[in-house]
């Protein structure tokens, strides 16, 4: 079943369409990785799922209720969640204020002290950071702070934007564990990777976009052996 | 000697005022990067809603500054959706003139209704005498109670939710937005909050000083002089910045004239502002 679904979406920013009618499904407890080169719009369809930027055209719908003209903290609010390219953290705050702010919507307050103490197992080096400012800290661990304010708000989709981009090959591997460990728990799951061959052997759906559409589509493990997908994405 | 300790533990006492008053200024631009040109007025509009209300109601003017409160922040809430909320994302001279119209507005709506002639609340606590020392009770006062606005404004912003939502959306407002925060909303809050802390001082001020609807302009500098020396966006940076101008204000009058004071204050201000920008107190770059 299709917990969030994409219908034909068109949108960009201000006078530049970036999406030419975009259709996407996440089925629930499954990983679904968005790929593609720079500029075919992975992070533009994020957003505009998101509420960050408004489609222009089509829809967004989830657990059967249009959601195409929510913003962004509505969307949060309901259990659609970002993790931003760029991490976006506060990075005035400490490490476990950040945390705390994920913790931000209704549906996640009750639960700050069980998530924290799920997040600390997840990343240990996160609880020994707890009382540093995020802005001091190492690229990984922002990305693992990043990561672990996502799951703070106790996600329905949780969508990650770009996690490996700039980090040292060892902790990219750490994190897609982590994204494997978050699978086994249920949760539906959006990933935009630069990094294609890991995106496809960690998903079970993959999306290939280009110039604003989607060019192919299917189960990671049959995208991996596309003639198409080896040679442009995957330099086979 | 003791002259000079009783300017200065005058000054003290008006600075923490002073500091409430900055405080003010500070926390909008911090939070939302709009420097209110509409402070003074609302310092004003503090100073004739204790005015009013001690005058209609014979209420004791503390009591009258907890109403004065509850108003500044509703008419604070009020001018964000009216005039800042549409401008939030414009360059600073859209934000400047918006402000300064309601200034303009609140200005010429004052001097019509209460036209330009001095008032005062007629209040006293008699004086406290120690040793050589004597100062006003409303003063004393007024002190007193800035501290605890300082206090608790404090623990409003570290230990409560909406305080938290309010660091959030001044550090990275998108990403509050990400996390469900309806920043919009804290943005109000936040410039609610300001115009109270400046109804706040006002109300405090009118127990020992005269005014009149155009009083607010001067504290409106000095509110400046204080948020550059505590650091701008800084609100506890402004309280000890409004203590240190006190202390000059008390202290510059010993030895030179007293019309020397805002020329000091704002040699001060520039000199801050070409050596340490960032204020004394560190806060954000």
């Amino acid at each position: 079943m299709a917990v969030l679904e994409i219908r034909n979406v068109t949108s960009g920013y201000g006078e530049v369409q970036i999406l030419w009618g975009v259709d996407i499904s996440l089925e629930e407890g499954k990983l679904t990785s968005l790929v593609g080169a720079n500029g075919a719009g992975k992070t533009t369809t994020m957003r505009t799922v998101m509420g960050l930027l408004k489609p222009w055209g089509g829809s967004i719908w989830f657990n059967g209720q249009d959601v195409s003209k929510l913003p962004a903290n509505a969307m949060a609010e309901m259990g659609v969640v970002l993790v931003p390219e760029g991490r976006q953290l506060f990075t005035d705050m400490s490490v476990e204020e950040n945390l705390i702010m994920g913790a931000s919507p209704k549906r996640a307050r009750d639960l700050v002290d069980t998530n924290l103490e799920r997040v600390y197992t997840m990343f240990p080096r996160l609880k020994e950071r707890r009382v540093q400012k995020s802005g001091t800290l190492s690229g990984g661990e922002q990305q693992m702070l990043a990561v672990a304010r996502g799951i703070m708000a106790n996600p329905i989709v949780l969508m990650i934007d770009e996690l490996s981009l700039g980090l040292a090959p060892v902790l990219v591997l750490d994190l897609f564990e982590t994204l494997r460990e978050l699978k086994q728990t249920g949760l539906t799951m959006m990933l935009v990777e630069q990094n294609v061959q890991m995106a496809l052997a960690v998903s079970d759906n993959a999306y290939v976009l280009a110039q604003g559409k989607v060019e192919l589509q299917g189960p990671s493990r049959e995208l991996a052996r596309n003639e198409h997908v080896r040679s442009a994405y995957l330099g086979l | 000697m003791d002259f000079i300790l009783a300017s200065v533990i005058d000054g003290l006492l008006l600075g923490f005022v002073y500091g409430v008053a900055a405080m003010g200024l500070t926390l909008i631009w911090g939070v939302m990067n709009v420097i209110n040109l509409s402070h003074g007025p609302i310092i004003a509009l503090g100073m004739f809603g204790v005015y009013l209300i001690f005058g209609a109601f014979s209420l004791n003017p503390y009591v009258a500054i907890l109403i004065v409160a509850v108003l500044g922040l509703v008419l604070g809430v009020a001018i964000y959706y009216v005039a800042v909320q549409r401008v939030i994302n414009a360059p600073h001279l859209s934000t400047l003139l918006a402000t300064f119209s309601v200034n303009m507005i609140i200005i010429g709506l004052g001097t019509a209704i209460f036209s330009a002639s001095p008032r005062n609340v007629e209040f006293s606590l008699g004086s406290l005498t120690l040793g050589p020392i004597t100062l006003l009770g409303t003063r004393v006062v007024a002190a007193f109670a800035a501290m605890l606005v300082a206090g608790a404004l404090y623990l409003f912003l570290y230990r409560t939710r909406y305080g938290r939502y309010i660091r959030a959306v001044a550090n990275n407002r998108d990403a509050a937005e990400l996390m469900g925060v309806p920043s919009n909303r804290i943005l109000a809050l936040s410039f609610g909050l300001g115009t109270m802390l400046a109804a706040i001082a006002g109300g405090l001020i009118a127990t020992f000083f005269p005014f009149t609807i155009l009083a607010g302009g001067a504290y409106e500098l000095k509110s400046f002089v204080i948020g550059v020396l505590g650091g701008l966006g800084n609100p506890i940076g402004a309280l000890f910045g409004g203590l240190i101008l006190g202390v000059l204000e008390g202290i510059i009058p010993t030895f030179m004239p007293t019309t020397w004071v805002p020329v000091v204050e704002f040699l001060l201000f520039v000199l801050i502002l070409l050596v340490r920008p960032q204020g004394l107190f560190g806060a954000k770059s």
